[in-house]
């Protein structure tokens, strides 16, 4: 702690008290926006602490953080990679950007900051401030600045100049929270990228999470092909988290646990490991919340872990031994699954025997669930690609009779009742009317735009201009004979 | 040179060929200087816009006929700038606005409200209420026609309403009240022959009765399509021949080309291909209604008589739905798929007799 508080600005009355520590500990988690992670003198302080006011302390989560490079989830190589790149970047006084892409949980910013620390180099990471001041008289809102040009000032004041209580003189800029001024306009984006590279001497380094939507992937829309080859962004994508990685940085939790925080939590059993690790999806932060969540002992009533997990047998048929591993089923990560993983999932139903009755191995209800928030346009998808994947004709009059009566049941869209069950109908008639799938490989299609292309009354210059011709008509009455008219005059 | 169908449009209440009786109660109607909001419903090519500029004509004198194309422009509350085409007069205005989609209420509120707020100016003979024609009410969004019932009252002292639909089935019963609604019928084969015949004489060709009674049938009681098979034949062959040929629709012969492939093959393969002739058909403009009865009528004809009753309730579920449904596509699948089911195992059963 002594090495903090010595770079500290100014020192509040309260700090002076070592023995006050929910306080402190309140203002650390504040001020941490512009700071290096340090973790290890938090822990020292939280095993003074009392049980209770650890529960209320507001970074719990922090003292399961990394401490050196080692105990990053990370796959070696990754980090090596990152590690050349922040070696490179920051021994010249050139302005280098990287950009660091994955899913999240992943551990993208950990391992910046596990690397600046093990370098010595000090990070600097923006926060997209609130610029709204308080209402003025009249009740409008109004801007202080525009937040690109709050963005360029802060990025290259932090590029450039030192803290005169700093004695590092390597620097790096950390940005992983854009301002949404970027993700409407792109152009600004750029703009403020050809300052940084003219007058910034210290490197980048943006961090952007992927996620299944498109509409919001930062690094999709801000960072395109183009504007990585322009400015030379150095781009290395993360996978998430391998199982083996979660279980190792989840056994150096446990071991710390044993260690330090025997007095509030219970000693995760490896089963219990195994659980976590399951639930997670390779998400090494909410594989941690998890443990934390599942091995907490009760500060009021028992919390006893075993309510909490409830077990799911999930066959692995690969291995020789038919091996049972459970999973959380209140906690942990939703599996998100994209549009044509779900349109794979329905035509291509899986049925498998359970206790001698036969069961999807996708309930349909699971499969709604993730597509809840746009039923028409996945059942749009199933449409068109449904016809492929039935060989009688008998069948696909079942499937088709339940696709339109989804259709009837979603055009109701002011009832969210309607919507989940047309969605249901649509998906449960698909997956049960198919008895004699065929097996083939068939691309998926988008489908069709269906935008009607009525005739124009230009295209017919024998038709009374000051007539007030209507789409449908044109295109059912007067286009075949206009065309044979038309052609003998 | 103008099309016979718009040359020879009736401008008087009094020449139109037939509904004559419905013309004359027209004619009283107006005579009383005021009218109600009216509801004109009938099949497609049956003359109710004829009417319809019959009686503006009646009311307002030859200026209705000196009319101007304009695009107005409206704005959504969401801010989309949405526009739409206007034929107007000093009298009256008219618009089809189910041209814009589901922004259709807008187009409604905002117009009928322009139109009304400016009070015609006072010249004599005039009346003191201006008119706006709105067509295809039956396909407004239910948010249109909710819009419509509360601008009908508001407005009444300076605008007066002419809705035109195929069927009012679709419109909301509260605006069904508000209006006079007045049906015409689509004329019979006979009528339709005998204007062809008419309009041939104006034209000063001769033609064969025979010859004027296959296209009336072959118009499907539509007198516009009538006079336009008329014209593309004389186009085709003058002088005529009771015997020539007379040119059907393309989107019939497409119709008819998909009943056959339905018919020669009963498989999900076959399936895929006919849905791909259905989108081609609905992209083009054939409404979704259109191809189903076509279809039907198509199908049919290779069916026995307990098969026709099964495939027709079908037909008339799925077209339904249609209607309900915003997907025309899946019902008209659907109904392809239940058709070529039946049809498949009747050609099965039929098959085991013979054996």
């Amino acid at each position: 702690m002594s090495n903090k508080k010595e770079r500290m600005w100014f020192k509040p009355t309260f700090d002076f008290d070592q023995c006050d520590p929910p306080k402190k500990s309140k203002e650390q988690a504040i001020s941490t926006s512009v700071s290096t992670t340090v973790s290890t003198d938090k822990e020292s302080i939280h095993s003074k602490i009392n049980n209770i006011n650890n529960i209320h302390h507001k970074s719990w989560m922090k003292k399961f953080d990394p401490v050196t490079v080692q105990d990053l989830a990370i796959h070696n190589k990754k980090v090596q990679d990152v590690e050349e790149w922040i070696n490179d970047s920051c021994s010249s006084n050139h302005s280098h950007m990287l950009l660091l892409t994955g899913p999240v949980g992943c551990g993208k910013t950990a391992t910046i900051h596990m690397l600046a620390k093990k370098h010595n180099i000090k990070v600097t990471e923006w926060i997209t401030p609130i610029d709204i001041e308080i209402p003025s008289e009249n009740g409008e809102f109004e801007f202080r600045e525009k937040q690109s040009t709050k963005f360029m000032d802060f990025i290259l004041k932090a590029a450039n100049f030192t803290s005169l209580l700093d004695d590092n003189t390597k620097k790096l800029v950390l940005v992983e929270d854009f301002p949404n001024t970027f993700l409407r306009s792109p152009s600004e984006f750029t703009e403020v990228l050809h300052q940084y590279k003219r007058r910034a001497k210290s490197p980048v380094v943006f961090i952007c999470s992927d996620t299944h939507t498109d509409s919001k992937n930062t690094a999709g829309s801000l960072f395109t092909f183009s504007l990585q080859e322009e400015f030379e962004i150095h781009h290395i994508v993360f996978n998430s988290v391998s199982v083996t990685g979660l279980r190792s940085a989840l056994k150096r939790v446990s071991e710390l646990i044993s260690k330090k925080y025997i007095s509030f939590y219970d000693i995760p059993t490896s089963d219990m490991i195994e659980c976590v690790v399951n639930s997670s999806a390779g998400d090494i932060r909410s594989a941690v919340l998890n443990l934390h969540f599942a091995c907490l002992k009760g500060s009021k009533c028992d919390l006893e872990t075993s309510s909490v997990i409830i077990k799911e047998t999930k066959s692995k048929a690969s291995k020789k031994k038919k091996q049972t591993s459970s999973k959380f089923l209140s906690l942990g990560k939703d599996q998100t699954v994209s549009i044509l993983h779900g349109v794979g999932r329905v035509l291509n139903p899986k049925v498998i025997m359970d206790n001698n009755c036969q069961r999807l191995s996708y309930a349909p209800s699971d499969v709604i669930e993730q597509f809840l928030s746009h039923p028409s346009s996945f059942v749009n998808f199933l449409a068109e690609n449904y016809l492929p994947h039935f060989s009688s004709i008998d069948h696909v009059d079942k499937a088709a009779s339940a696709l339109s009566d989804a259709d009837f049941m979603l055009a109701e869209w002011r009832e969210k009742i309607c919507q989940e069950n047309g969605l249901y109908v649509a998906v449960a008639g698909l997956m049960l009317s198919n008895k004699a799938p065929v097996s083939a490989w068939n691309p998926v299609r988008g489908p069709k735009n269906m935008k009607i292309i009525y005739p124009s009354p230009r295209e017919f210059p024998a038709l009374d201009q000051n007539y007030l011709h209507k789409g449908r008509v044109l295109a059912i009455d007067y286009k075949t004979y206009l065309h044979i008219i038309g052609s003998n005059v | 040179m103008s099309l016979w169908v718009d040359k020879h449009r009736p401008k008087d209440l009094m020449k139109l060929d037939y509904h004559k009786e419905q013309a004359g109660r027209l004619k009283n109607l107006v005579q009383q200087s005021d009218f109600p909001h009216l509801l004109v419903y009938g099949p497609s090519g049956a003359g109710k816009k004829t009417r319809i500029m019959c009686l503006l004509r009646e009311l307002y004198g030859s200026g209705v006929e000196r009319l101007r194309q304009e695009t107005m422009n409206f704005t959504t509350p969401s801010n989309k700038k949405i526009e739409i085409m206007t034929v107007s007069s000093n009298y009256h205005i008219e618009v089809n606005p189910t041209d814009v989609g589901i922004h259709d209420r807008v187009v409604i509120m905002d117009l009928v409200k322009n139109v009304a707020q400016t009070h015609q100016i006072d010249s004599s003979g005039q009346r003191e209420f201006k008119v706006v024609i709105l067509n295809e009410v039956d396909d407004l969004t239910k948010d249109a026609q909710h819009a419509l019932r509360r601008t009908m009252e508001k407005y009444v002292a300076t605008c007066r309403l002419i809705l035109i639909a195929n069927s009012i089935s679709r419109v909301i019963p509260a605006i069904r009240s508000r209006c006079l609604t007045i049906r015409v019928p689509a004329p019979t084969e006979n009528e339709i022959a005998s204007v062809l015949h008419v309009v041939c004489k104006k034209e000063g060709l001769n033609l064969p009765s025979e010859l004027a009674m296959r296209i009336a049938k072959c118009s499907g009681r539509n007198l516009r399509r009538a006079l336009l098979m008329c014209e593309a034949c004389k186009v085709q062959q003058y002088p005529f021949t009771s015997d020539q040929k007379v040119p059907e629709p393309d989107w019939q012969l497409f119709i008819k080309e998909t009943a056959s492939m339905i018919l020669s093959e009963q498989s999900p393969k076959k399936l895929g291909e006919v849905r791909q002739k259905l989108y081609e058909l609905i992209i083009h403009g054939v409404p979704p209604d259109v191809v189903f009865s076509g279809l039907l009528c198509e199908l049919v004809k290779n069916c026995d008589m307990a098969m026709k009753c099964q495939v027709a309730s079908h037909a008339a579920t799925y077209e339904h739905r249609m209607r309900l449904g915003n997907k025309a596509i899946f019902h008209l699948e659907a109904f392809v798929a239940k058709f070529m089911a039946i049809y498949k195992k009747f050609m099965e059963e039929s098959l085991g007799d013979v054996f």
